[in-house]
C-alpha cells in the first residue's frame, strides 16, 4: 500500500511551513510511522537547517532529478529518529530546474517506501508551487491570524480545490492574548474566512526561534508546551478525534492584561 | 571665471534628476518586506519625497491591506503594463499623504505575466515623477523576484535573527547586481532573547551578510496591530517602531543619523522590578 502524499503550503511566506513540516514529520515519526520530509524550496532551502542535517548533505532532489544519484542516496536519516528521513533541496540551482512530472514522480515513488510524504512548499504560487503541488495528494495549509497570511491562504486553497486536493488547516502563532483583547482575529475567524477543515491551532511560541536555530524540532523535547500540540497534530493526521487545546487565560496573563491596562 | 545665470538669453534646460528605484527583498517571506516598504514609504512621504510604491507581488498582493487602501484598488500593475489602463488611472494616493502612491499587483494573474522589459520601462517612468520608488518585491527567487530587481539601481535587503532567513538573504545578495550597493535592515529583534543567547545579535546576521547596516526594528505586537488596521506605525508619533522607520528613512535620505539600538518595552518581570526598586 502507498503512502500518504501531504504538501504543505501556504502562499505567504514566514507563517510556518517548515517548522510544521519538520515538527510534524517527527511526531509522525515517533509514533511509529516511517515518514519522509522533501524540501521543495530548490535555490532557498531551510529544512535541512530546521533539522539540523545541514551538514550532512550529499546529494539533493535536483540531483536525483538528472539522474546523477539513486533516490535512496540522497535521502538524509535523521540520527534522532530511525524512521525519519529527508530528502534536501539543491541550494545553487533554479526551481524550474525540475519539472511538475519529475517532481511527482519522484514523490511518488517515495510514496512506495514510507507511510507518509510531507512536501515543504516555498513561498509564493509560482513554478515551485507547482511543483511541490504535483504528487500531493492532500494538503496542509499554513497560516497565522494576519489579514495578509489569511488573504494568501485564501489565494492557495482556491488554486488547491482547481486540483481537487483535500484542503486541512493549521492556524500558527496564535497570540491567545491579543485575541482576547481584539487586536488578533481568531482561530474561529480563520476558519469562517477559508471555510477549511480545522487540523490544529500552535500558539506563538518564542522557544521555536531557538529550537529553529539550534536545528532541534521542538516535539523531540516533551518538556516544551508546543511538543504536546504537534502530536495531536499528528494523531489528527492519522484520523484520530482530538479536542483542541484550550488556550484560555493563564494567571499570568491575566495579570500581564491587568498590568498593561492599568 | 563664474557664469551666471542672467548671462544666458534662454535658462539652460535643468534636467529632471530620476527618482531613486530602490527594491525591498529579502529571499525568505515573512521577514517584513512589506511592512518594510509600507512604512519607510510613509516615512519618506511624510519628508516631503514624493513616493511611489510598487507591489511586485502579482497573485499575492498585501501591500494595499498594509497601507489600508484595498477598497481603492480599482487597477492594477498589470493593467498599466498591457496598456489597458494609464499609470496616472491606476496610481491610487494615500489617505494620509498627498505624495504617497501605491500601484497595486494584479491579484488573479500570475508572475509570468509580467513582460520584465516593460516593467524597466515602467520603474523609468515612475522615477520621473517620483522620489523614490519602493518596489516590495515577492519571497522567493523565481520570476517575481527577476520583475522586481530589474527597474531597480538599489536594493535594502530585509532579515530576521534566524539562521534560515540569513541564509536565504545571503542567497538573494549574490543573486543582485553588484551596482545595488544593498543595505540590511535586521528586522524583528528582541534584545531580550538576544541577551539570553536565544536568538542571534544583528552582529551575528551581519558576520554572515557584511552589509552596510541600515537600521535594526524591534519585534512589537504594534506591528500586527498596525498592519491588521491598514496604519503604518511610522506615522505615529508615539510609536517606537514608527520612530525607528524615520530614522531610517532619513538615513536613506542621506542623513547622517546613527543606526540607534533597538529598545524593547520593558518586561512585565523587568517592570515589576523597577517598582520593586531592584535592577530591571
Amino acid at each position: 500500500m502507498s503512502g500518504r502524499r501531504i504538501v504543505v503550503t501556504s502562499g505567504k511566506g514566514g507563517v510556518g511551513k517548515t517548522t510544521t513540516t519538520a515538527n510534524l514529520g517527527a511526531a509522525l515519526a515517533l509514533r511509529g510511522h516511517r515518514v519522509v520530509l522533501v524540501d521543495a524550496d530548490i535555490g532557498l532551502r531551510n529544512l535541512d537547517l530546521v533539522l539540523g542535517v545541514e551538514k550532512r548533505i550529499v546529494f539533493d532532489l535536483v540531483e536525483v532529478v538528472e539522474g546523477r544519484c539513486q533516490l535512496r542516496q540522497a535521502l538524509i536519516r535523521d540520527k534522532r529518529l530511525e524512521r525519519l528521513s529527508v530528502l534536501p533541496a539543491a541550494q545553487t540551482r533554479e526551481k524550474e530546474a525540475v519539472s511538475e512530472e519529475q517532481f511527482a514522480a519522484i514523490v511518488a515513488e517515495l510514496a512506495e517506501s514510507h507511510d507518509y510524504v510531507l512536501v515543504d512548499c516555498p513561498a509564493g504560487i509560482e513554478h515551485g508551487f507547482r511543483n511541490a503541488v504535483a504528487g500531493a495528494l492532500e494538503a496542509i495549509v499554513v497560516t497565522t491570524p494576519e489579514v495578509s497570511a489569511i488573504r494568501d491562504a485564501d489565494r492557495v486553497i482556491g488554486k488547491l480545490n482547481e486540483r481537487a486536493l483535500p484542503v486541512r488547516l493549521i492556524v500558527n502563532r496564535v497570540r491567545p492574548e491579543m485575541v482576547r483583547s481584539g487586536d488578533m482575529m481568531s482561530v474561529e475567524d480563520v476558519v469562517e474566512v477559508l471555510q477549511a477543515e480545522l487540523l490544529g491551532i500552535v500558539p506563538d511560541d518564542e522557544e521555536v526561534i531557538d529550537t529553529t536555530n539550534r536545528g532541534e524540532p521542538i516535539v523531540l523535547d516533551p518538556a516544551r508546551r508546543l511538543s504536546a500540540i504537534y502530536y495531536k497534530i499528528a494523531r489528527r493526521l492519522e484520523g484520530e478525534i482530538v479536542p483542541f487545546t484550550s488556550f484560555e487565560p493563564r494567571f499570568l496573563d491575566k495579570l500581564l492584561t491587568l498590568w498593561k491596562a492599568g | 571665471m563664474e557664469v551666471r545665470e542672467t548671462e544666458f538669453a534662454v535658462a539652460p534646460p535643468v534636467p529632471t534628476p530620476l527618482g531613486r528605484a530602490i527594491v525591498v527583498t529579502s529571499g525568505k517571506g515573512g521577514v517584513g518586506k512589506t511592512t518594510t516598504t509600507a512604512n519607510l514609504g510613509a516615512a519618506l512621504a511624510a519628508r516631503g519625497s514624493r513616493v511611489a510604491l510598487v507591489d511586485a507581488d502579482v497573485g499575492l498582493r498585501n501591500l494595499d491591506l498594509v497601507l489600508g487602501l484595498e477598497a481603492r484598488v480599482k487597477h492594477h500593475l498589470l493593467d498599466v503594463l498591457e496598456e489597458k489602463i494609464a499609470l496616472d488611472d491606476a496610481l491610487v494616493r494615500d489617505k494620509r499623504s498627498e505624495t504617497l502612491f501605491l500601484l497595486a499587483a494584479a491579484q488573479t494573474r500570475e508572475k509570468e505575466d509580467v513582460d520584465p522589459e516593460k516593467m524597466r520601462t515602467l520603474v523609468e517612468q515612475l522615477r520621473e515623477r517620483f522620489d523614490y520608488v519602493l518596489i516590495d518585491c515577492p519571497a522567493g527567487i523565481e520570476q517575481g523576484f527577476r520583475n522586481a530587481v530589474i527597474g531597480a539601481q538599489e536594493a535594502i535587503i530585509v532579515c530576521t535573527p534566524e539562521v534560515s532567513a540569513v541564509r536565504d538573504a545571503d542567497r538573494v545578495v549574490g543573486l543582485l547586481p553588484n551596482t545595488f550597493r544593498p543595505q540590511l535592515i535586521v528586522n524583528r529583534l528582541r534584545p531580550q532573547l538576544v541577551k539570553k543567547g536565544k536568538m542571534l545579535s544583528v552582529e551575528d546576521v551581519n558576520a554572515i551578510l557584511r552589509l552596510p547596516l541600515l537600521g535594526v526594528i524591534a519585534d512589537e505586537p504594534d506591528i500586527i496591530i498596525a498592519t491588521n488596521k491598514g496604519e503604518p506605525p511610522a506615522l505615529d508619533p508615539a510609536s517606537l517602531v514608527g520612530g525607528s522607520y524615520r530614522t531610517i528613512a532619513a538615513k536613506i535620505a542621506g542623513e547622517d543619523v546613527a543606526v540607534p539600538e533597538p529598545r524593547e518595552k520593558p518586561s512585565f518581570f523587568g517592570s515589576l522590578g523597577i517598582l520593586f526598586g531592584g535592577r530591571a
